[in-house]
């Protein structure tokens, strides 16, 4: 433990340090990516320990001498940490050169303050045992990250992102405190292991009202509605460490109270598979109608985090019904989604940040013919865009397979368990197909064809740390999706301190990585002949260049290129019920067309009921209580003389 | 070594079966049509000449057809060709293989996005719609697969004792999923009514418009891909078709061609005989085969 809590101070000194060098910012920002690099390396180093350990290794002290405060590592502590401290030094890498503005150099460093702090409590958020310990550091938590949100705060529109996301930060740790309130009360103790014992009503209770408060933290729809302006509110940099790793605490609040509390009823199970396919299909829905790219990532962000419910659904499912592969098979390849989630979006991210830096163009349809000019950019991004539509051989395809294999053993059972497994499948196989279309548009939109409008300066390649942060994630993408036994292994190796419900045996897991590694190698192997045999084809033909066949077109403009909207309409005009789509158009009216304008908007639906059925009807009945706001201060006064007087005599 | 064998045979005649679709549509048209060997003598045609790229093209348009053609061969090797066990096989590799049939199709639509023609923007537009609900279909079949056999891999399903054809126990049940996977079949592989491989105006096309601006060995490969995917889901389908219990290897090699050559002759028929649908209407036609398939699951299911 205590080679944790040296990683945590490393970090927390590489937030505070550069806060002394500002004068010299360069310097300052070199510190901070080196003090966090060398803790999340010793975090790995003590994992990797502490792991091979049988004993779980904890710390505690007293907090004002009534509040125990107690903090311990077990598998599923680590499998939660393993994403942070790999993917933190590769976004700190990143933001050395994103960040290189110089005349902000005060904001920056206490952005980098800020983001040393955000790292270390999601550190104690994953290692906390106690009520206290999990309430201080989730807080801690949702503060660093608002202050890290609001970094551009002159802007109107991420002032009130950042608004936003306080409130919905603010009210989901209300639920959650609520929940773990009825479970010290039920129990009488502050510590996580005590709480299995409460009544089965009170476990029901307290697991909805977190999952609310948790699922608003981690994107599930219909509690999603922040993140989709936090993030592009967000520098490219946080918009990565946001969607990749702290949302997962949600999942990681989640899990941890569905097996603290130890209740195989089945409604849990099922209600976590609803609300992770509704996520799924949802999320992609809406970011095939999204024309900012960074939005479009985030509502990307709610849909695999609708993945790893459904694989997690599975997995309670699997407890439910006693079906100890299914379990076993569903949480690992929730767990192991969040860490492959974790690197591919944090690359996407990162790629759209090195575009708006280099173009200062947001939407899509003004993009294209990137790769060009942004090569590196352009390959890390399209790796990244493989890796998240789930296709194999990279490492999406991994963790999807495991949850599919979860799913194909609950079709063996009866009745309701085996239409929900049906539903998850049919689910995963839409929502993969609507990714690959999701994605193909980003790519071939942004980065292939010819540019749409120019931009003001010429496109040059992102900076080199940016270009070594984003070529790193891909490497590991595709590392795991060749190699993938160590990830599945580290997977099923997370289940191992969470009780003989999801016991694994060496024998479930079987040849199975070895079988996927067969067959990402056979597919490369084909590939490389193909290409030996294609380079001998062409050895002496003539090949020559020219423009694009235009079909009897003599004045080809890039204009008349295929749009993001364009390519989107039917799919999401497809799901229009469940998806409003909005378009605004001048008709073209004469023989000789002057200028037109379209323009078409995909509104959330929860958004739009949020507004309808919480804020109006609030609004009004506060509306008619602002009498009470008068201004007198006498009457102030007497408004605490009242209520001392009702609190003395009653209380 | 039958293994080996069989997918030897299976790689060799694959360009061989569309020969036999477009003798069919030329005698429906009373015409002679061109010989079987057709397409044979299109591919050295085609290794025989250079290309022409585009100067909006990367490295992307040039990576499409090797992966579109390495996919559809990654899948052939886990095929159980008249019910021969195949090369490889796992729990699980359906999946697989059409993820990376997926894959393929990921890299046809980007190269197409790479000309920075609106044709091919088009057709990949109506690719990445139609193919989303087309996998809807194809997993609904599997899970009903699935739930006849209990095993998990094609391998499991199309040999051994227990492979599922309509000789099975369950082979009225079988019918609905050949119609079904026959309609998923004309969906992936361009056919009428879904999209027609004959035509080259873009108001009509989906896969023949993204392939517009390869030439040559390019294309040559991206043609070959395509013949063995047909091939693919053609076998998927003949390999249901399958009358009687398995009899011995070449026995079941020359009745599993039959049968294969029967498919083939009933896409040509189809093709001579319906009209091309409204492109508003094909997404109609793939749920129409999705909800076959999913009746069929229902049958299978006993709500306790």
């Amino acid at each position: 433990m205590d080679i944790l809590l040296t990683a945590l101070c490393l970090i927390l000194a590489g937030g505070l340090l550069p806060l002394g060098l500002t004068r010299w910012f360069g310097c300052a920002r070199i510190v901070h990516v080196l003090l966090l690099t060398a803790g999340c390396l010793t975090g790995l180093y003590g994992l990797f320990l502490l792991g091979q350990q049988a004993a779980l290794p904890s710390v505690s002290w007293s907090w004002l001498q009534v509040f125990p405060l107690s903090l311990s590592l077990d598998s599923l502590a680590a499998a939660f940490l393993l994403p942070i401290f790999l993917v933190v030094p590769i976004i700190a890498l990143y933001g050395y050169h994103y960040l290189e503005k110089g005349g902000h150099a005060w904001r920056t460093v206490v952005h980098l303050f800020f983001f040393s702090l955000l790292i270390v409590a999601m550190v104690l958020v994953t290692l906390a045992d106690t009520l206290m310990a999990f309430a201080l550091a989730w807080e801690l938590m949702s503060l660093a990250s608002f202050f890290l949100v609001i970094f551009d705060y002159e802007h109107e529109e991420n002032q009130r992102a950042g608004i936003l996301y306080l409130l919905f930060t603010q009210a989901g740790a209300l639920l959650i405190f609520a929940a773990f309130g009825l479970l010290f009360q039920a129990t009488g103790s502050f510590a996580f292991a005590h709480w299995a014992q409460a009544p089965h009503s009170i476990k029901l209770a307290a697991f909805f009202l977190a999952l609310i408060g948790f699922g608003s933290k981690a994107g599930v729809f219909p509690l999603h509605i922040w993140l989709p302006h936090a993030h592009p509110a967000a520098p490219s940099h946080v918009s990565a460490l946001m969607s990749g790793v702290m949302i997962k605490m949600g999942i990681y609040g989640m899990l941890r109270l569905y097996f603290l509390l130890d209740d195989p009823a089945p409604v849990l199970a099922q209600t976590v598979l609803g609300l992770g396919m509704v996520s799924g299909v949802l999320g992609v829905v809406h970011a095939l109608g999204k024309h900012d790219i960074k939005r479009l990532l985030a509502y990307h962000s709610i849909e695999n985090i609708g993945i790893i419910l459904i694989g997690c659904g599975l997995g309670m499912l699997g407890i439910a019904s006693g079906n100890r592969t299914m379990a076993a098979f569903g949480f690992a390849g929730g767990m192991l989604h969040v860490l492959n989630h974790a690197l591919f979006k944090s690359l996407l991210f990162m790629g759209a940040g090195a575009i708006l830096q280099q173009t200062g163009m947001r939407h899509l349809d003004q993009l294209g013919g990137l790769i060009k000019t942004m090569p590196i950019t352009g390959r890390t991004f399209l790796a990244g865009s493989v890796a998240i539509s789930g296709l194999p051989p990279l490492n999406g395809f991994v963790s999807e397979f495991l949850i599919y294999y979860a799913a194909f053993q609950g079709l063996q059972s009866r009745g309701l368990d085996a239409l929900l497994a049906i539903a998850a499948i049919l689910a995963l196989a839409i929502i993969g197909g609507l990714a690959t279309g999701c994605f193909t548009k980003v790519v071939g939109i942004v980065f292939l064809g010819e540019p749409r409008r120019q931009p003001a300066t010429a496109v040059t390649e992102a900076g080199a740390a940016m270009r070594a942060a984003m070529l790193l994630l891909a490497l590991a993408c595709l590392l795991i999706g060749l190699w993938p036994e160590p990830c599945i292994r580290f997977a099923f190796h997370g289940l191992r301190d969470l009780g003989p419900l999801v016991a694994v045996t060496p024998e479930m897991i079987g040849a199975l990585p070895g079988h996927l590694a067969l067959a990402a190698w056979l597919f490369l192997g084909l590939l490389l002949v193909l290409t030996v045999l294609r380079h001998l084809g062409y050895r002496a033909k003539p090949v020559t260049q020219s423009t694009t066949w235009g079909c009897g077109f003599t004045r080809p403009t890039s204009r008349i290129q295929y749009t993001g909207t364009s390519y989107a309409q039917d799919m999401v005009a497809f799901h229009q019920p469940f998806v409003r789509v909005q378009t605004a158009a001048t008709p073209i009216t004469k023989i000789f067309p002057g200028p037109t304008a379209y323009a078409s908007h995909v509104e959330d639906l929860a958004e739009i009921g949020l507004q309808r059925l919480l804020v109006r009807p609030v609004l009004l009945v506060v509306d008619k209580l602002r009498w009470i706001q008068h201004g007198h201060i006498q009457l102030y006064i007497g408004y605490i003389v009242l209520t001392i007087a009702v609190l003395l005599l009653v209380v | 070594m039958e293994s080996v064998l069989s997918l030897g045979l299976a790689l060799i005649l694959a360009p061989l079966f569309p020969g036999i679709i477009l003798k069919v549509k030329a005698r429906f048209a009373g015409k002679q049509g061109p010989p079987l060997l057709i397409k044979y003598f299109t591919l050295a045609k085609l290794l025989r000449k250079g290309s022409v790229y585009s100067t909006s093209t990367s490295f992307v348009f040039r990576l499409g057809p090797l992966v579109a053609c390495a996919s559809a061969l990654t899948v052939l090797p886990f095929f159980p060709f008249a019910g021969i066990a195949p090369l490889f096989a796992f729990p699980g590799d359906v999946v697989v293989l059409f993820y990376l049939l997926g894959l393929g199709r990921f890299f046809t639509i980007v190269a197409a996005l790479d000309t920075g023609s609106p044709f091919e923007g088009m057709g990949a537009a109506r690719e990445a719609f139609f193919a989303t609900l087309a996998e809807a279909a194809i997993f609904a079949v599997l899970i009903l697969f699935s739930r006849l056999n209990g095993s998990f891999s094609l391998a499991g399903y199309f040999s051994g004792p227990q492979s599922i054809s309509i000789a099975g126990p369950q082979g009225a049940l079988l019918l609905l999923v050949i119609v079904a996977l026959f309609m998923v079949l004309l969906t992936e592989n361009s056919r009428v009514p879904v999209d027609d491989p004959a035509t080259h105006l873009e108001l009509t096309m989906i896969h023949e418009v993204m392939i517009l601006d390869h030439s040559g060995p390019d294309l040559a490969l991206i043609e070959l891909g395509a013949f063995y995917k047909l091939f693919f889901y053609a076998a998927l389908v003949a390999s249901l078709l399958k009358p009687v219990a398995p009899m011995g290897p070449v026995a079941d090699t020359l009745l599993f061609y039959g049968l294969l050559t029967l498919v083939y002759v009933v896409i040509g028929i189809t093709e001579s005989i319906t009209a091309r649908l409204k492109m508003d209407l094909v997404p109609k036609y793939i749920l129409t085969s999705f909800a076959l398939a999913f009746f069929a699951i229902i049958l299978t299911l006993e709500i306790a």
